[in-house]
């Protein structure tokens, strides 16, 4: 179910774009996206593509016990990833080789992971990986 | 991200005769009880309550009602004022409603309470609050948890749900303060030693050991099983007034000296500060308006449905050294005969975690520590002054009260 907000957001993360709001007054960017800019409250926003870089604040790997609906999908990690333009979200992380997570920390850099939400049974998350 | 505080006194004198004075206590124990009804436990600790605080149904003019979450249609009693006529109040009440912020509802009925009483809008105000998600439908309940407080357009697709929100910040923790898997797992352990003394905790009658933590399995790494809340079903009730009415009645009781919070985030994605939260300034805004500091309290109770969001609190509530809060905790200062005698109830995790009751029953232990109503084994000793911490949602909040013993005659 796309709105105004999810939309272009869902649209680029389907081409292997991370998009992030951007306001097109204070040219300040924002998220998660909202209605009207957080610093100067215009409602004149718009989106812009970031370089997918950042550090790892916090992950976790899910093993037992998940919503409904992501129980086949156990075990999975799930990360909130602070971009090198300075806004964070929370996304999924790939594992490493060896198919777990063991060899994470926080603070390790990370990358979007472009082709991980493009295929048509995608759910709209942004995905990460280790980098350098 | 360093807020101001601004220095923002109560405008209520202590001893004024409108000061809002909490006056009894109701509970009943926490645990699985298939056979209690919602209503029936939300009567039960009604009745207690009042019982407590030496009154009778008809001096309640305002009940204030603190959410379940097992069912939707269960809470729907509640916001249409079931409770009034459960307790023959029809007529008599003049007004009845919810407030609801989570974890931290407690806290802020209390904050509503008060204003209502000192500004004379009400005058004896009975807060009620039970849960059933200990009996309740598992799958349901872990749906439920994986929908509230998570933002379905930015967060809910990536299948976040409690458990690894609190996994969330505890890494962080750890990877900020260096506290090992032993250090947090003896967080849980203190608490269990508080639980053992009290009789209406969940888990009352079992001893917990670091070795069994750590044995239990993986949930959402880094947290064991044994460091997730157990679901619960409780119920607890207060009842507060005026002082006036508490010294009319040659009553003991327990008045707010100020209160402080931080609503730090919405989205656990968003917190900027998975290792601190909002409690360092929720702390500053608390001891600028009281004029309290970490020394006044001769004990605390905060909320911990996960041990390193305690440890947070203690750090930034400034309890013990910044990062030291699980290796302090651990260290059994915190525990029966410690320094600082913290969730004498035994917390979520050892009392058991009955949904946004889990703050409330840590408030009206507070107020039953203040009042001296403890059972003997489990009493503190110094009784005067205590800070009672609470949070809501994904940890979205940080509330702090500080609540004073307010002896007859004074």
């Amino acid at each position: 179910m796309a709105d105004t907000l999810t939309g272009d957001y869902r649209t680029g993360l389907g081409r292997g774009e991370l998009v992030v709001q951007k306001c097109t007054e204070c040219a300040r960017l924002n998220m998660y996206p909202r209605y009207a800019c957080p610093f100067c409250q215009s409602e004149e926003l718009g989106w812009q593509k970031v370089s997918g870089k950042g550090v790892l604040l916090s992950f976790t790997v899910s093993r037992i016990g998940a919503p409904l609906g992501f129980g086949d999908e156990l075990p999975y990690a799930l990360a909130v990833v602070k971009l090198e333009e300075g806004v964070q979200l929370l996304g999924r992380l790939e594992a490493d080789a060896d198919g777990d997570w063991h060899g994470y920390s926080c603070d390790d850099p990370v990358e979007f992971v472009p082709e991980g939400a493009t295929g048509d049974e995608a759910r709209p998350i942004a995905w990460f990986r280790r980098r350098g | 991200m360093t807020v101001p505080t601004e220095v923002h006194p109560l405008a209520i004198e202590p001893g004024a005769p409108t000061d809002p004075v909490f006056v009894g206590v109701g509970e009943i124990p926490s645990g699985r009880y298939p056979d209690r009804t919602f209503i029936q436990s939300l009567t039960q600790v009604a009745v207690r309550a009042l019982r407590d605080a030496r009154m009778k149904p008809a001096d309640i003019d305002t009940i204030l009602l603190i959410p379940n979450l097992h069912s939707a249609d269960q809470q729907a009693d509640l916001v249409f004022s079931r409770m009034v006529e459960e307790l023959g109040l029809n007529g008599r009440a003049k007004a009845s409603f919810m407030i609801h912020s989570g974890g931290s509802t407690s806290d802020n009925a209390v904050r509503v309470a008060s204003g209502l009483i000192s500004s004379g809008h009400a005058r004896n105000v009975l807060v009620l609050q039970a849960e059933c998600w200990g009996s309740a439908d598992l799958t349901e309940m872990v749906t439920m948890l994986s929908y509230n407080g998570i933002p379905a357009q930015w967060e809910r697709p990536s299948g976040l749900h409690f458990n690894a929100i609190g996994a969330l910040i505890t890494q962080r923790y750890m990877a900020e303060t260096g506290s090992t898997p032993e250090d947090m797992a003896g967080v849980c352990v203190a608490l269990r030693k508080w639980a053992r003394l009290n009789p209406n905790a969940m888990y009352r009658d079992k001893d917990l050991t670091v070795e069994q933590v750590l044995g239990s399995r993986m949930i959402s790494d880094p947290l064991h099983a044994m460091e997730c809340p157990m679901l619960a079903d409780g119920g607890v009730g207060f009842v507060m007034t005026t002082h006036e009415d508490a010294q009319r009645r040659g009553q003991d009781s327990v008045r707010i000296v100020g209160s402080g919070g931080c609503v730090s985030h919405y989205s656990i994605g968003q917190e900027t500060n998975l290792a601190t939260l909002g409690w360092k300034t929720a702390a500053e805004r608390a001891y600028a308006q009281s004029g309290w500091g970490p020394e006044s309290a001769d004990f605390v109770e905060i909320y911990d449905s996960y041990a390193a969001v305690t440890t947070i609190a203690l750090e930034g509530l400034g309890f013990c050294k910044p990062g030291e809060g699980a290796r302090w905790v651990s260290s059994g200062a915190t525990g029966p005969g410690g320094e600082l005698p913290m969730n004498t109830n035994g917390g979520l995790l050892s009392a058991g975690h009955t949904g946004v009751g889990g703050g409330t029953a840590l408030l009206a232990e507070g107020v039953r520590q203040l009042l001296g109503r403890a059972e003997p084994e489990r009493q503190v000793a110094k009784h005067d002054r205590a800070l009672v911490g609470g949070s809501g949602g994904s940890y979205m909040d940080s509330q702090v009260l500080l609540l004073e013993h307010v002896r007859t005659g004074n």
